[in-house]
């Protein structure tokens, strides 16, 4: 490539001051600019036969992979391997993670290729490019774990562990402790097995000593494994969840609290639904206090309101003493409801009409009120059209009859959703119907 | 709704790029992808991992997209390519930047941002230069009109002498004696006017730099703005074809834009069926609108709309079109985005579209969507940053305005906005990331939901270019919950209720911009659901996305790459080059919509593509799926796909497209190449005597711009025959060249002749490329004698003595000498010539007028004829006269050129000896 090309084609060089001192262009890069600036014939040098041939043969191998043409792919894939004499320094750094990525795949998918096959693949790609050697060996292992090959896997792992290059980086550590974190998984699947073996087992047979003995043993290792990476700011749910499950076998509460509790409240985290979820099933568990589980579901609402605790939630909250609690229930069963997914919840639904006719009962229409006022404007559309009437009656007897009483306490007995369902003659829900007039009439917040 | 109960590791960095050296964990393999991490051990650790289906395989039944309905009758035009606008040079431009034109100096330094904004400035200090001259003399009313208004005091326009004493007030009058050539003292040298020296001294600061630095400016920010829009064209975002519901299920109906401005929104029946092609039912109802339609949304909620109050309309009624019975069970809405204004129409019962209401946008609209839980509920963004919510009931509401960039600063003033889960909370989007706001809280307020950042775990100036809210809620389905979010190189799949952390990621290499996505419904239960991907350049891409319930979702399979338009190119018969380059780019031209369904069959499930391309064209393509659900271990014999081929029913249904698209005019050009006069020449050389029968020709026919030919030279003492393929008794190749002028040609001379038949229809000016066909067309022309009594002449080059004009208006007729010279190699031009002279002859052939070219070719061919016509041609050539060009000069010619040379013609033409033309048949 001649080097005009190239610094268009690398805009940010270091000996452009120009370009690099304001940032008023859009500063995006397109991966297809080289395209168009290379479809202008130049009067300059033209680019290497090299550069040309290992282009047009990377282009050839993604195209044989977007048709699924795996064994045209590995034809071109022999030829690819010249990129890694690349002269371009650039490229040649590039070069192994390239090669690795398209050869992986399409091993993974060629027909003819084994596991075997995969291993020496990747043997060979892990001491090539020395810096991808981490990256590939974790892949390699979930390849392993993919298959069913679990000692395999470890030993990948185990080899990886211990694998130094040059000045320890923060990428390296973080990448150590991954594959540290997945020893530790592979080990708790060895544990979760003998756990297995142990509850089918005797407690009085010999043989259950030494097993349990065995699962001791694990538990140490692995929690060093997993305690690590638990600090670092992610997504770990499948490691949260097996120390923790560890932890409490060996009676270590404080010790899994203080995990689930890390990973649930770290700001540094990203707000993961998951580690409230994992956080309250286990203060569940521990038999918590209410308002502790409260504590807990309330953070869980504020991220996802529509998440399927909410329910439970809402129990746990109509249950409480405080008037607050309850009032906050009501907030709750509404916030599902306005999901599109929750929409069809009878027993959402269900719920929401319980606990309406309680809440008129003890003569508190104004949460109803202030719920409906920002409802009042779309629910109607949303839930209460003809359209949903119709559906609904065809689809779901019980939805409809809870959704009409619901629509005839929000929007009066006028309300059409209401006014359908209350005219079909239905033998076995007449005398509910009947009822549900009654109390529409006598509670709708509506005023006749 | 479930959520994923052991989400994928992943590491979280947040902030903006480069600040943490942390690896990328998202290995961006679609295997790795694949793998889920068993919740416990795997039991029997043989078949442990649930075995995906590796092979899912949509296998297109033709090798590319065939054309759905006929070409439009406008012309269209490709527009700008990056040869138009680029320059690369060799290192000489380089080093020496600043040396041409000072204009772009102000414009060179800060606001370039990369290398190539550096040469684009290039680009406009270099080539451009006497295209820049060039418009500052032929509109130098707008490059200096308001200049001269602003020195308007320093100018005495009318009066003969002004007696101020300022000497900074300059004669208009005596200005223009002077550069008149006014010379009162006969030596146009002796005297430099003092006058003009003032002028000069005042004007030349202004004149000279503020003009020229003024319009480069300008001109640099449309050359700017012009590159952008060719590497990234957002205006079609989310695509401009959509599906309707029509009388019964199987028949639909297909929403797009026609005409060549695009500003006819149509309205097409389609009947699909599982086992054949689509039909098309009768022809499309269309609405003319004011504006090119960019986003055409759809949307069917709750199976009906809510009934709206009357709008007054404010587009023009629909046509009364019977063909356009819009009879379907439910009713639908339809969005449209044009640049300055939005409209939503509710497609009902009725059976024609009703107009809702029609928005104004005054900074432009950006993006249009359609609520897919409330009935008539649009959210709109603008330029200016805001996005509105407007329902035709209630009108428009803001809920979001923020001119900046959500994450860092971005100077993309494109938005976009959609619905989520919740039907009162949006997602807005811009260049630099993904916000969810809740309309009904405080106003600014939300979450990020992606940002182009470490979180995603992005490239180096990667940026959104599209977001889609996919939910979609069924039993058998994704997460209602999930976006997808397009960048140029890669997908991600996000979750509302985690934000920044993407569910999937996905480098899709595709080679332009993607700005068109779809989810389609899973082909059978259980099975993944396609996610069509489209990039700008019309390359495909379909991903297999797998996940329902408390699963993450995950690509199940490799993605697979689509045909594309341009692999049609095959099915098309061949063609000249010509003709062959026109389809070309018309099969390039960018895609600006993609609709798909399903349909369901006994036997495999079918995918029905249809790709709408800026020209306007609809395409179509059905893909059967292939499902192998072997274990990997397994070696399946069809390793390879057995790949798709034209079947007769496709190759004919090209063909008849390629006929009405080769009948459709060609656009007029937008710019040409500058052609050089030649007349200068001509007065430079009048001085010489002429002396010799071939100069004068040569002369008489620069004077008139016309083709030189042999008739005109007289018989040349030098005329060789020319070299032909030595006679033998057997000649193959000129039974292969016959074979071949009889095949393909064919399509090519019937367009030639219809052409012909409507006269009226001249090509403006030939492009170089096409001086070989023309050369064809020329030779056609000429033979073509039987309507030349009533040919149109055009006025330039109309001739008393009325030579035999063919009536094809070719661009062959203004070939002229530049092109003799240019296009064709010296040694060639003889033999040109000669094909030249010899071919009015063919009159005297048994064929008479009518011969076809390719008999012509299969005459010339076999060596007897030629010889016969080599020898009628020394015969006739005495008798043959200059042509009518040896006449008067045309008026416009004439006054331009200065009195003595126009004489000289005169006298010149005029020492010719008159003739009559030979006429048809001689």
């Amino acid at each position: 490539m001649s080097d005009f090309s190239e610094d268009l084609l690398r805009p940010t060089k270091e000996d452009d001051p120009a370009g690099r001192s304001v940032r008023s262009g859009s500063g995006m890069r397109l991966p297809w600019l080289q395209k168009h600036v290379e479809s202008v014939p130049t009067r300059g040098k033209k680019e290497k036969d090299f550069a040309q041939t290992t282009s047009a043969c990377l282009s050839f191998i993604q195209d044989a992979l977007l048709k699924h043409q795996w064994q045209r792919a590995a034809e071109y894939m022999h030829s690819y391997l010249q990129t890694l004499e690349d002269s371009d320094s650039q490229k040649r750094q590039a070069a192994p993670e390239m090669i690795w990525k398209l050869g992986s795949e399409i091993l993974y998918y060629h027909p003819k290729s084994s596991v075997e096959t995969f291993n020496a693949f990747a043997d060979r790609m892990k001491n090539i490019g020395v810096m991808n050697y981490l990256t590939i060996s974790l892949q390699h292992t979930l390849y392993l774990l993919h298959h069913g090959l679990l000692d395999d896997a470890s030993r990948n792992l185990s080899q990886a562990e211990t694998w130094r290059y040059g000045e320890k980086s923060s990428s390296q550590e973080a990448l150590i402790n991954l594959v540290q974190a997945y020893k530790g998984l592979l080990q708790y699947y060895t544990w979760s097995k003998k756990k297995k073996e142990l509850s089918e087992l005797d407690e009085d047979d010999y043989a259950y000593s030494t097993a349990s003995q065995n699962m001791f043993s694990h538990s140490w290792k692995t929690s060093i494994n997993f305690s690590a990476l638990i600090q670092t700011p992610g997504v770990w749910d499948p490691f949260v969840k097996s120390y923790v499950e560890m932890l409490e076998f060996y009676g270590d509460q404080d010790g899994a609290r203080e995990v689930l509790t890390n990973y649930a409240y770290d700001e540094k985290f990203p707000s993961n639904p998951n580690a409230h979820v994992y956080l309250y099933n286990f203060l569940k568990r521990e038999k918590a206090p209410r308002e502790k589980l409260i504590s807990v579901l309330k953070i869980l609402y504020q991220i996802v309101p529509s998440h399927k605790l909410m329910l439970e939630f809402h129990r746990l909250l109509r249950k409480s003493d405080q008037e607050e609690h309850r009032r906050l229930g009501l907030e709750v069963l509404f916030g599902v409801l306005d999901f599109a997914g929750c929409a069809k919840n009878v027993t959402a639904w269900q719920c929401l009409a319980k606990y309406l006719r309680q809440i008129l009962m003890r003569s508190h229409p104004a949460w109803i009120q202030e719920e409906w006022n920002s409802r009042k404007s779309w629910w109607p559309g949303f839930h209460f059209s003809s359209f949903w009437a119709k559906s609904d009656w065809k689809e779901d007897r019980a939805l409809a009859y809870e959704k009409a009483f619901v629509a005839g306490i929000l929007l009066g007995k006028g309300c059409k959703y209401f006014r359908y369902i209350s005219k079909q003659d239905h033998q076995v829900l007449r005398k509910k119907f009947k009822r549900m007039k009654k109390l529409v009439k006598k509670h709708s917040i509506v005023n006749p | 709704m479930d959520f994923p109960s052991s989400l994928r590791p992943a590491l979280f960095m947040t902030g903006p790029l480069g600040l943490s050296d942390v690896p990328d964990t998202s290995f961006m393999c679609s295997w790795r992808d694949a793998l889920t991490l068993p919740e416990s051990l795997p039991q029997n650790s043989e078949n442990g991992a649930p075995h995906l289906a590796k092979g899912l395989l949509w296998e297109p039944d033709t090798p590319g997209p065939l054309p759905l309905l006929p070409p439009g009758p406008d012309p269209w035009d490709p527009g700008l390519t990056a040869q138009d606008l680029l320059f690369r040079g060799g290192p000489k431009f380089r080093r020496q930047p600043q040396a041409v034109l000072d204009v772009t100096e102000q414009v060179s330094g800060p606001a370039v941002d990369s290398a190539v904004w550096l040469e684009l400035c290039l680009m406009a200090r270099c080539p451009l230069l006497p295209q820049f001259s060039r418009f500052l003399w032929d509109h130098g009313d707008i490059a200096f009109s308001s200049l001269g208004k602003l020195m308007l005091e320093n100018f005495n326009l009318e009066g003969p002498r002004s007696y101020s004493k300022k000497k900074t007030v300059v004669s208009v009058k005596r200005i223009l004696e002077d550069l008149g050539g006014h010379q009162p003292w006969g030596c146009p040298w002796a005297y430099f006017s003092h006058r003009q020296r003032r002028f000069s001294i005042l004007g030349d600061p202004i004149l000279g730099k503020s003009v020229s630095s003024l319009l480069g400016e300008l001109l640099y920010e449309e050359l700017a703005t012009r590159w952008e829009q060719l590497l990234l064209d957002d205006a079609f975002t989310g695509g401009a074809l959509a599906w309707l519901p029509g009388r019964t299920p199987q028949v639909r109906q297909l929403v797009y834009p026609a005409g060549g401005a695009l500003d006819k929104l149509c309205f097409q029946e389609v009947r699909l069926t599982p086992g054949s092609d689509p039909r098309i039912l009768g022809k499309p109802g269309h609405i003319q609108l004011r504006g090119p339609v960019r986003q055409v949304v759809t949307c069917t909620v709750q199976g009906e709309c809510k009934t709206v109050n009357y709008f007054p309309p404010l587009l023009p009624e629909p046509d009364p079109d019977p063909d356009l019975h819009l009879l379907h069970p439910s009713s639908a809405l339809l969005a449209v985005r044009s640049d300055y204004h939005c409209a939503l129409w509710k497609v009902s019962r009725q059976g024609r579209p009703v107009p809702l209401q029609v928005l104004k946008v005054e900074k432009g609209a950006t993006g249009i969507n359609l609520s897919p839980h409330l009935p008539g509920e649009l959210v709109v963004c603008s330029r200016s940053g805001a996005v509105c919510l407007w329902t035709p009931h209630d009108g428009l509401r803001q809920i979001y305005k923020d001119p900046e960039t959500l994450v860092f600063r971005d100077p993309s003033p494109w938005r976009w906005a959609d619905f989520t889960a919740h039907p009162r909370v949006l997602t807005v989007g811009d260049r630099t990331g993904v916000k969810i706001i809740d309309t009904q809280g405080p106003p600014g307020c939300g979450l990020l939901l992606f940002r182009v950042g470490a979180e995603a775990s992005c490239q180096k100036g990667e940026r959104v270019l599209l977001t889609q809210y996919l939910g979609e809620c069924g039993p058998d389905s994704l997460q209602p919950t999930l976006h997808l979010i397009c960048t140029q190189f890669s997908l991600y799949l996000m979750d509302e209720r985690l934000p920044l952390v993407p569910m999937l990621k996905w480098d899709h290499n595709l080679p332009s911009a993607p700005l068109l996505a779809q989810l389609l419904p899973p082909p059978r239960p259980g099975c993944a659901r396609p996610l069509l991907l489209g990039g700008q350049g019309g390359q495909l891409q379909l991903l297999h996305i797998t996940g329902e319930g408390a699963s993450t979702p995950r690509l199940a399979g490799h993605p697979q790459s689509l045909p594309s338009r341009s692999d049609s190119l095959s099915a098309f018969p061949l063609l000249e080059p010509r003709s062959h380059w026109q389809l070309q780019e018309r099969l390039q031209a960018p895609t600006i919509g993609l609709a798909a369904t399903i349909l369901p069959s006994s036997s495999s499930p079918v995918l029905s593509l249809f790709q709408l391309s800026t020209a306007g064209d609809v395409f179509h393509q059905c893909l059967h799926l292939r499902e192998d659900l072997g274990p990997p271990s397994d070696p399946r014999p069809n390793c390879c796909a057995p790949t798709a081929s034209w079947s007769p029913q496709a190759t004919a249904c090209c063909r008849r497209w390629l006929k009405a698209l080769l009948k459709v005019p060609p656009a007029p050009p937008v710019w040409a190449a500058p052609t050089f006069s030649h007349r200068h020449l001509l007065g430079f050389k009048e001085q010489q005597k002429v002396e010799g029968k071939v100069p004068e020709g040569l002369r008489a026919a620069m004077a008139q711009g016309r083709l030189l030919q042999q008739r005109d030279l007289g018989s040349l003492p030098t005329t060789e025959p020319p070299p032909g393929p030595t006679p033998g008794p057997t000649d193959e190749l000129s039974e292969r060249l016959e074979a071949a002028w009889e095949g393909p040609v064919t399509a090519w001379w019937e367009q030639q002749r219809d052409r012909t038949s409507r006269p009226g229809r001249q090509l403006k000016r030939p492009k170089r490329r096409t001086q070989l066909s023309n050369t064809f067309s020329s030779l056609s022309s000429r033979l073509d004698l039987s309507g030349a009594t009533s040919a149109p002449h055009s006025p330039d080059w109309t001739s008393p003595v009325s030579r035999p004009r063919s009536p094809v208006a070719l661009p062959s007729q203004e070939l002229t000498q530049d092109l003799w010279a240019q296009g064709i190699p010296s040694e060639r031009q003889q033999t040109l010539r000669d094909y030249m002279a010899k071919l009015p002859l063919q009159g005297n052939t048994p064929e008479g007028s009518s011969t076809s070219l390719s008999q012509i070719s299969s005459t010339q061919a076999t060596p007897s004829t030629q010889r016969t016509l080599r020898d009628c041609a020394a015969e006739l050539s005495s008798h043959r006269d200059t042509p009518g060009g040896a006449t008067l000069p045309s008026s416009q010619t004439s006054s331009i050129w200065a009195t003595p040379s126009r004489q000289q013609v005169r006298i010149l033409s005029g020492s010719q000896p008159h003739r009559k033309k030979p006429r048809m048949g001689f």
